[in-house]
């Protein structure tokens, strides 16, 4: 009895024990798989953000990389592809005083010690006007357009308000040069003068600002150009000069210089008031130079049939009040090409009159001398042109290139087709391809051209052009000093020297012009005035400089056959 | 009740879809990784670009014509060249030479031109990509090629005297023009 109840008592205990450890099993087992599962969703979880990530198109595409390639405004090139302006990632340096954010002073260190390591990296930086700013707390550009290895220099002062925004801005890696041609953007964004307005549009448009705009410039050619006319302005004490260099085939305009220039880069008080063209803007009575157009227009009219008949050259030609004399006498009589050579306004007025202002007029209008220049630039001068009959006097005057103000490009145009065959073309500023060439218009028969060509060159190897004739080179062309007019009449001291050339003459390709506005006579020009001692010698030093560059090789054993001229001349005695 | 062959059957199944389904997921990694390398490079490129930009500009404008020319005037003094400068042709050139005075002792020329038998067979053979055999015109041209050499490597030495003898004659030529 007591045994049963003894085993049934340790049976019960028993089956007690195995109960609970199978409860604590089931329990264990429960949290594993509590713990399991957790790490399955878990892995799950991440299987999933991994598979999303991977299938589905990760993070915005942002911009493609032409477009992080295509500059906010399209580049300007010269005729070679040389970059004239482009837009260039360029660091401002930016004062920002709310930077450290603590209401404490904006800068660590003392405002005059910032602005001292700040001129030792920009020298040209006042220390005290930089302290001044530092200190006043208002933000602002300090500078802009830094150098990276500046702005590197700027980092290592250590000093958090001194930012470096990286900012797109226009820049003309050649400085000063073409900036007329060129102009400027102003903070708005878009262009001011120059073709940075004419071709505002195209550059701004994002289907073709990826490709640059071609003009017609070469930069080697400008810039022998503008060195030349600034060396001869500043040797004469010029106020102003002004150059164009022409190709008489395409109406190219290779070079257009308009002196003193300014910076497209820095545009102050100073550069805008340069910002007036002289070459396409300023109207001049350009005088002499006028003269073998209307020798030009007499031989085309067949008025003047043989160039060795004389003309009275000794006494003034009264003409209604008004007396045409020359600077001084230079003989008795003198034929067409002796007028030319030594300038004569007597003769030239002759001429002029047997030809009639009819005649005359259409010539001139026909070289479009009575509209603004044909080119593209926005600034461009309206012509001094007497409207209606021209009367005798104003005829005779128009000969020698006085009562008629045009600019030196409609000078360039005129010349260019007065040598080039007797086309006329406008002038352009974009490059044109090879046989895309505007039409133009016949102005003088390709006779009168061929013999026009003959007489510059015999102004430059005999007469005033002389100090031009760059050995090798066959220039032609002629000079003119126009008084200036002023109050109450014409100033005889106040001149403007041009020279107006081609070459070579023997197959002419460029047209050359240089003006200086009211130079001095300086031991440099001989103490003389005149283009012959001035605005000659500019196309002089230009002409050898930019001749191979147009592939025009010097050549001493070429030139144009004057053969049949020379005897008319010093009674052919050289 | 599915029969055994039924239910491998099934699991193969299973199992190739599985394989698909894993092997296009890892495709589309795959893809995805490329594109994004090629996102990287990209961003690269343009970065690299602008540097390029960036010193191209520096350049420019430290050799702007302004630059060069302030630097001719000091260091160089560079002049365009006069018409002396230029010839006009090979005759041109010529006549600046002086004819060989009478008894000078002939100029001596040293000439060398390597020429070897593996330039024949350096010469790929011709196979044709259908069928991968010979072109049948390439044997002539391998041939060709070393009767070539042969024949240049036999005549080199005439050559050159010849050639000497030529431009001997044509010196005394034009120095008697």
């Amino acid at each position: 009895m007591t045994a049963i109840t003894v085993s049934s008592a340790i049976s019960s205990g028993r089956s007690q024990l195995v109960n609970t450890r199978q409860r604590s099993l089931i329990m264990a087992r429960l949290r594993v798989l509590w713990v399991l599962a957790a790490f399955a969703v878990l892995a799950v979880a991440a299987l999933l953000r991994i598979a999303y990530l991977g299938v589905v198109e990760d993070a915005p595409r942002g911009m493609s990389m032409y477009q992080l390639l295509l500059p906010p405004r399209g580049e300007i090139a010269d005729r070679n592809g040389v970059p004239l302006a482009r837009a260039f990632p360029a660091y401002s340096l930016w004062y920002n005083p709310a930077a450290l954010d603590d209401g404490g002073a904006p800068l660590v260190k003392s405002p005059q010690q910032v602005a001292r390591e700040l001129v030792r990296i920009f020298p040209d930086m006042d220390v005290h006007d930089l302290t001044r700013r530092l200190q006043s707390g208002r933000a602002g550009y300090l500078r802009r357009r830094v150098l990276p290895e500046d702005a590197n220099r700027i980092q290592e002062i250590g000093e958090l308000a001194l930012e470096i925004p990286q900012e797109t801005e226009r820049f003309y890696p050649q400085g000063s040069m073409a900036s007329h041609v060129l102009g400027y953007v102003a903070a708005d964004g878009h262009g001011r003068v120059g073709m940075e307005a004419v071709l505002d549009k195209d550059l701004l448009d994002p289907a073709r600002r990826a490709t640059p705009a071609v003009l017609s410039l070469d930069l080697r050619v400008q810039g022998a150009l503008e060195e030349e006319l600034k060396k001869g302005m500043l040797a004469t004490e010029a106020v102003g000069a002004a150059g164009i260099v022409l190709d008489v085939d395409t109406g190219e305009v290779l070079a257009l210089a308009s002196l003193p220039a300014f910076d497209p880069n820095r545009i102050d008080a100073a550069g805008q008031r340069n910002m007036f063209n002289r070459v396409t803007n300023q109207v001049y009575e350009l005088g002499s130079t006028f003269k073998p157009l209307t020798v030009a227009a007499a031989i085309d009219a067949g008025v003047v049939t043989d160039l060795s008949r004389r003309y009275q050259a000794n006494r003034p030609l009264e003409i209604g009040g008004f007396q045409i004399r020359d600077s001084h006498t230079i003989g008795a009589s003198l034929n067409v090409p002796e007028a030319l050579i030594h300038s004569s306004n007597i003769v030239t007025a002759q001429i002029a009159d047997a030809l009639g202002g009819k005649a005359l007029k259409r010539t001139m209008s026909d070289l479009g001398m009575d509209q603004r220049p044909f080119i593209e630039l926005p600034a461009r001068g309206f012509p001094i042109w007497a409207s209606g009959d021209w009367p005798r006097l104003r005829t005779m005057t128009v000969s020698y290139g006085h009562g008629i103000a045009v600019t030196p490009l409609h000078l360039a145009s005129a010349y260019a087709a007065m040598v080039n065959g007797g086309i006329w073309r406008p002038a352009t500023l974009r490059k044109v391809e090879p046989g895309k060439a505007a039409k133009g218009r016949r102005v003088f028969k390709a006779s009168t051209s061929a013999r026009m060509n003959q007489l510059l060159r015999m102004i430059a190897v005999y007469g005033t052009g002389r100090n031009a004739d760059a050995p090798g080179f066959r220039v032609g062309g002629k000079t003119g000093s126009a008084e200036k007019p002023g109050a109450g009449g014409y100033r005889r001291s106040t001149l403007v020297s041009t020279f107006a050339a081609a070459f070579p003459m023997d197959r002419p390709r460029y047209v050359v012009i240089a003006m200086l506005d009211e130079p001095k006579g300086t031991a440099a020009s001989s103490y003389q005035r005149t283009a012959a001692w001035n605005a000659a010698p500019i196309v002089g030093k230009v002409v050898p400089r930019i001749g191979p560059l147009l592939g025009i090789r010097p050549d001493d054993t070429r030139d144009i056959d004057l053969s049949d001229l020379k005897p008319l001349v010093h009674g052919g005695v050289e | 009740m599915m029969s055994p062959r039924g239910s491998l059957r099934s699991a193969g199944w299973i199992a190739v879809l599985a394989a698909c389904a894993t092997l296009f997921v890892v495709l589309t990694f795959r893809v995805n990784a490329v594109k994004s390398e090629v996102r990287l490079a990209e961003r690269r490129i343009v970065a690299l670009q602008q540097e390029k930009m960036l010193l191209e500009t520096e350049f420019e404008t430290r050799a702007s014509q302004q630059n060069l020319s302030n630097w001719n005037e000091v260091e160089f003094g560079y002049r365009a060249p006069r018409a002396a400068q230029y010839l006009e042709n090979e005759r041109q050139l010529a006549s600046l030479g002086t004819p060989r005075a009478v008894g000078a002792p002939a100029p001596i020329r040293v000439a060398s031109a390597e020429v070897s038998d593996d330039a024949a067979q350096s010469f790929p053979r011709m196979v044709s990509p259908v069928t991968g055999q010979e072109f049948a015109g390439a044997g002539t041209i391998a041939s060709d090629i070393r009767a070539t050499a042969a024949h240049e490597r036999a005549s080199l030495s005439s050559q050159i005297t010849r050639n000497a003898a030529r431009i001997v004659l044509k010196a005394g030529m034009e120095a008697g023009e």
